[in-house]
């Protein structure tokens, strides 16, 4: 966590939970370039230092994410002596957590534990009383955040860690074996061990940042979006999903206009339903905003619960639109309840759906467990989190793991390059260094313990 | 008081550490006494007769560059020049020289002699006399009291040394020399702490007894690389070393006096170095190794004396024997002396400051072996390093500190003050993390102008240093200028297995392949003349160029870390802070703070245990004190 010219961090600056806002804090000599390349609103760069502009954030994909403020300050005269920018957003972990994705994907770094503080010290920037506060504040942080040694990481995260940190430091020795004991009468990796081992750590490191995707939904919560023609029962499902009215149920149709968010749980995992308004063309101003707003929050879902009405069947029109979601959100989990089954005749069930009657469910819970069971299932079981058990929840982590990633893959073009031993550790070093902002300080000492222990090493 | 007992500067010993010092103070201009328990003894090699290898080699120039002793006399004293990891990059390329024992130290002695305001005396110092916190100068066992502003103690082995030879054990610096009493007592007495550290020599042999038919030969490099910037040509002829090999007779010999080795029934308590075991831990931790190396290195040009490299030893002397007898080519062989394992006493080097001054005793310097570190280059580095502070602090003059991306020297001094050793340090090229900037084919650019501002480099040294400069400069201007087209140099291309080229291109663009050599291209585009502007020394001009060229993006990466540590470095921490009072440091942080009682918030940030959160309370911290005492 040393300062480096040139390098922008970020973090939260309000608390994690539930909030009615939260604030983000950027800081370094990039903050407003990067804070513009997420923001929709007014051009920063001509705005004055000091200055509050309303407008969106937006992912890399420029979807927003939510309307915001942003706030500037132009170096020197900020609280860390640098260019600073304040993003203050709706509270709630998902908002911010999105926003702070899509800002560290913009070039900024997130922050180590004090650095904001060490950066205002470094720039002369702290009074007294600041000083005061500041250390109550690292000291109590730093019981959880800064004493994180793999003896502190729990369950099954700290079991990948510790194997991926052993294959990091055997490769590390076996290239710094040969380096400084090209004289002994030792056996030296070849090329195909090595490149075995950087795989096996390169995977490692993919499962770990993979899991984090996952680490997100169990810290976050999966987030459900309830979707369908108006009256097809997404606000009687809802009611029967979390155990009590909320959304407002009527017989006429498009009697739902804003998103409403309702919280179950499941397992231990936060579900987090969205109810939208029903998706039909509508002359109705007010219900084609709502219907906007249902396709934006299906673009943020991690789950789409597509409700229609069994008595009806789903039509041409619908079925193209799930078509096309399955097509262009690869990460979105669509499941298709078969509503109002209650009202059919015989009771047939479909493939690949889901045939229910959200009215009987109100009273009987045990109705919809099945769906639940699922969808908790589809994202646990997705593939693309790795084996499942590993999971990464701490964003500063990912981004370690991230860069980790990144210099073993360098380290591994520069080996198929036949690139030398030395230029091949800078690279390996490099990635040692990442994994030690995680699991406590990696020295050189390590790798040469590793050496001694196992090469006869000495004339 | 008499001059002939008051100096500025005392160093005591005469080793590679002390010798270095002794030099270096002299010549910026401190009147320096020397004082060695034998004359005859200054420069002595006690282990191997070999200078540089991995990592060592590099401190050995850095050391030539700044204008010490030890390049110069290794040309002058070798008798075979290596540059070993040559296969790897240039990095790690290290120089080795197998050394004329006797001429080195003759060598040392000549040199030390020819520098006008260095004094020497055979004495054996007893006390270090220290008033209120300041070095005095020092009592000997002949009773005199000499008296300096500034004393450096380089004991290396003397200090309470015993030597261990199976069961028989005995007071000893070196085989055949006493050891020396009474100066850790009168540390001690002050508070310092010290310790116990181990180290040990393997027998040497006559080599009229050695049948070096069953041997392998090690010849030297054909083109042999000198140890010094200084150097314009080494001796043509060079003498071979031989390889030889332990097998499993040998162990089991070797096995039958481990009831008597004083290692293992536990009569030493010193820690040894785990990478120079001896050969019983060899045979000991790596059983199922069947055989393990040994290295015939001729004492000198005109002696039989071979030593026995990795077969250091203080298993019995009849066990040394008859397992030496066991291994092929040795089959008759003499023995002229027994190895022995050596325990002595050293001061934890948390105990130092960045510039060697010790923190208890201003004006008290430490270097070499008694901050536990193991080897000639080591001890060399420390010893320069130490000449150049003590003789500054008399004139008020800031001490010179490398940092850990200026020099190896600067790796190895913040290693030893900033974390500490408990077992003898030596030099790694891992050890340095910015090892592509801290080459030995760069070390007279990295530290020749800090030389000479200190005072160490003179004008004949400089002269040559501007006129290398210049040919690399100009040279490196001609190759950026240079362009080649396919015919002339597409076959050179395919005949080190890298890609033609269809356009006329830049020289600079092939150089820059891994399997490309300028040098070779020059040549075989006949561009010499044109290209290449010769400069003093042996290493050639375009040699260096190419690896500017091949290392350039490395080095810029390398760099841009380094800028991250010089911001922290350049903080300092008061002295005396009571680091246990600062309630919101981690207990163990501030433990180690109070020990270490670091200089910078980078080195509280390099001491292992003390976390970011803890360097960001800290630096906290001091803030308020600052801002507190302005409120006084």
């Amino acid at each position: 966590m040393t300062p480096i010219d040139g390098d922008t961090i970020v973090a939260r600056a309000t608390a994690r939970g539930i909030a009615a806002i939260a604030m983000i804090r950027l800081s370094g000599p990039d903050a407003l370039d990067i804070a513009q390349n997420c923001f929709s609103g007014t051009d920063l760069s001509a705005k004055e230092s000091h200055t509050a502009h309303v407008g969106f954030m937006q992912s890399v994909l420029k979807n927003d994410l939510d309307q915001v403020v942003v706030t500037i300050f132009r170096a020197p005269k900020t609280v860390t002596g640098e260019n600073v920018v304040e993003i203050t957003c709706h509270g709630g972990e998902l908002v911010s957590h999105r926003i702070l994705d899509a800002i560290i994907q913009a070039g900024a770094r997130p922050a180590e534990p004090g650095e904001f503080t060490q950066r205002a010290f470094l720039n002369g920037k702290m009074d007294l009383a600041q000083a005061e506060a500041v250390s109550e504040l690292i000291h109590s942080g730093s019981r959880r955040a800064h004493t994180i040694s793999l003896a502190h990481l729990k369950g099954s995260y700290s079991v990948l860690l510790h194997d991926l940190r052993e294959e990091m430091l055997d490769m590390c020795g076996f290239i710094e074996l040969e380096l400084d004991f090209a004289e002994e009468d030792v056996e030296f990796a070849d090329k195909a061990r090595l490149s075995d081992l950087l795989e096996r750590t390169k995977a490692l490191l993919k499962r770990l940042i993979e899991s984090y995707r996952y680490g997100a939904v169990v810290r976050d919560g999966i987030r459900i979006v309830l979707a369908g023609r108006p009256n097809a029962g997404k606000s009687t499902l809802l009611n029967a999903l979390v155990g009590f009215d909320r959304a407002i149920v009527s017989e006429i149709p498009g009697t739902t206009r804003d998103e409403i968010g309702e919280e179950a749980e499941y397992e231990g995992i936060r579900l987090r339903f969205m109810d939208t308004a029903g998706l039909r063309k509508s002359g109705d101003e007010i219900e084609s905003e709502g219907v906007r707003r249902a396709e934006a929050s299906i673009r943020k879902a991690d789950v789409l619960m597509y409700v229609y009405d069994a008595t009806i069947g789903l039509e041409e029109e619908e079925q193209e639109f799930l078509d096309d979601l399955k097509k262009n959100e690869s990460d979105l989990h669509i499941f298709v309840v078969r509503n109002k089954c209650d009202l059919l005749d015989g009771e047939t069930a479909v493939d690949g759906e889901h045939s229910l009657s959200a009215l009987r469910a109100m009273n009987d819970e045990s109705l919809v467990i099945p769906l639940l069971s699922d969808i908790v299932k589809s994202v646990e079981e997705d593939d693309s989190y790795g084996e499942g058990s590993y999971v990464v929840t701490n964003e500063r982590h990912r981004y370690h793991l991230g860069e980790a990633y990144e210099a073993i893959v360098s380290a591994m073009n520069g080996l198929s390059a036949d690139m030398t031993g030395e230029v091949i550790a800078l690279d390996l070093r490099l990635a040692m260094k990442e994994l030690g902002a995680i699991t406590g300080a990696t020295a050189t000492e390590e790798i040469l313990d590793r050496i001694f222990s196992r090469f006869c090493i000495g004339k | 008081m008499s001059k002939y007992l008051d100096y500025d500067i005392i160093v005591v010993g005469a080793g590679h550490a002390g010798s270095e010092a002794a030099a270096a103070a002299a010549r910026i201009g401190a009147r320096t006494l020397l004082i060695t328990m034998n004359l005859e003894a200054i420069g002595k090699m006690s282990c191997n007769p070999a200078i540089g290898g991995i990592g060592k080699g590099q401190i050995a120039r850095e050391i030539d560059a700044l204008g010490g002793i030890m390049g110069r006399i290794t040309d002058y004293a070798g008798i075979q020049f290596r540059m070993l990891n040559k296969k790897k990059g240039p990095a790690v390329w290290s120089p080795r020289a197998q050394c004329d024992r006797q001429l080195y130290a003759q060598g040392v002695r000549r040199e030390l002699e020819s520098i006008e305001k260095l004094y020497m005396r055979a004495d054996t110092v007893t006390e270090i006399l220290v008033t209120e916190g300041c070095v005095q100068g020092v009592r000997t066992q002949l009773g005199r009291e000499y008296s300096a502003g500034a004393v450096i103690l380089t004991s290396g082995t003397f200090m309470n040394g015993t030597i261990h030879i199976g069961e028989k054990q005995f007071g000893g610096g070196r085989m055949g020399e006493k050891a020396s009493s009474g100066v850790t007592a009168s540390l001690q007495e002050i508070g310092f702490e010290s310790g116990r550290l181990k180290t040990g020599t393997p027998p040497r042999v006559d080599g009229r007894t050695i049948d070096y038919q069953s041997v392998e030969e090690q010849p030297g490099d054909p083109e042999a690389s000198p140890f010094s910037f200084m150097t314009d040509a080494l001796p043509k002829k060079q003498r071979c070393c031989w390889l030889t090999y332990t097998n499993a007779t040998v162990h089991d010999i070797l096995r039958t006096g481990f009831d008597r080795s004083p290692m293992f029934v536990g009569r030493i308590q010193g820690q040894g170095p785990r990478y120079c075991p001896s050969i019983e831990d060899k045979i000991d931790r790596f059983a199922d190794k069947d055989r393990h190396q040994l290295f015939l290195e001729p004492e000198g040009w005109h002696t039989e004396e071979v030593y026995v490299n990795g077969f250091s030893t203080s298993l019995p002397e009849e066990t040394q024997s008859e397992a030496l007898r066991s291994v092929a080519g040795l089959e008759n062989v003499h023995m002229l002396r027994p190895g022995y394992a050596i325990e002595y006493d050293y001061f934890p080097p948390y105990q130092v400051r960045y510039s060697l001054e010790t923190k208890r005793v201003d004006r008290l310097y430490f270097a070499g072996q008694i901050n536990g570190t193991t080897g000639y280059e080591e001890a060399a580095a420390q010893g320069i390093m130490a000449g150049i502070n003590a003789a500054r602090s008399l004139k008020d003059l800031p001490p010179i500190v490398l940092s850990r991306s200026e020099a190896y020297i600067g790796v190895l001094i913040d290693d030893l003050v900033a974390k500490g050793t408990d077992e003898p340090y030596r030099m790694f090229t891992s050890r340095a993390e910015h090892r592509i900037l801290l080459r030995q084919d760069n070390s007279d650019s990295r530290l020749t102008p800090l030389g000479r501002d200190i005072g160490l480099v003179d004008d004949e040294r400089m002269k040559r240093f501007d006129e290398r400069q210049e040919a690399i400069r100009q040279t490196r201007i001609n190759v950026e200028s240079t362009t080649i087209s396919p015919e002339v140099i597409n076959d050179y291309l395919a005949s080190v297995g890298t890609s033609s080229i269809e356009q006329p291109e830049k020289l600079t663009k092939l150089a820059v392949r891994p399997q490309v050599s300028l040098k070779n291209i020059i040549d075989y585009a006949k561009l010499r003349e044109e290209i290449v502007v010769e400069g003093p020394g042996l290493e050639a001009v375009e040699t260096l160029v190419e690896i500017e060229l091949k290392y350039a993006g490395y080095v810029k990466r390398e760099q841009a870390l380094v800028a991250q540590m010089v911001k922290l470095d350049s903080f300092p921490i008061p002295r005396n802070i009571d680091f246990s009072r600062l309630d919101h440091i981690a207990m163990e942080a501030r433990e180690k703070l109070n020990k270490i009682q670091p200089e910078s918030i980078g080195q509280a940030s390099r001491i292992s245990g003390v976390s970011p959160a803890d360097i960001s309370v800290l630096m906290v911290m001091l803030k308020k004190r600052q801002l507190g005492s302005h409120a006084d």
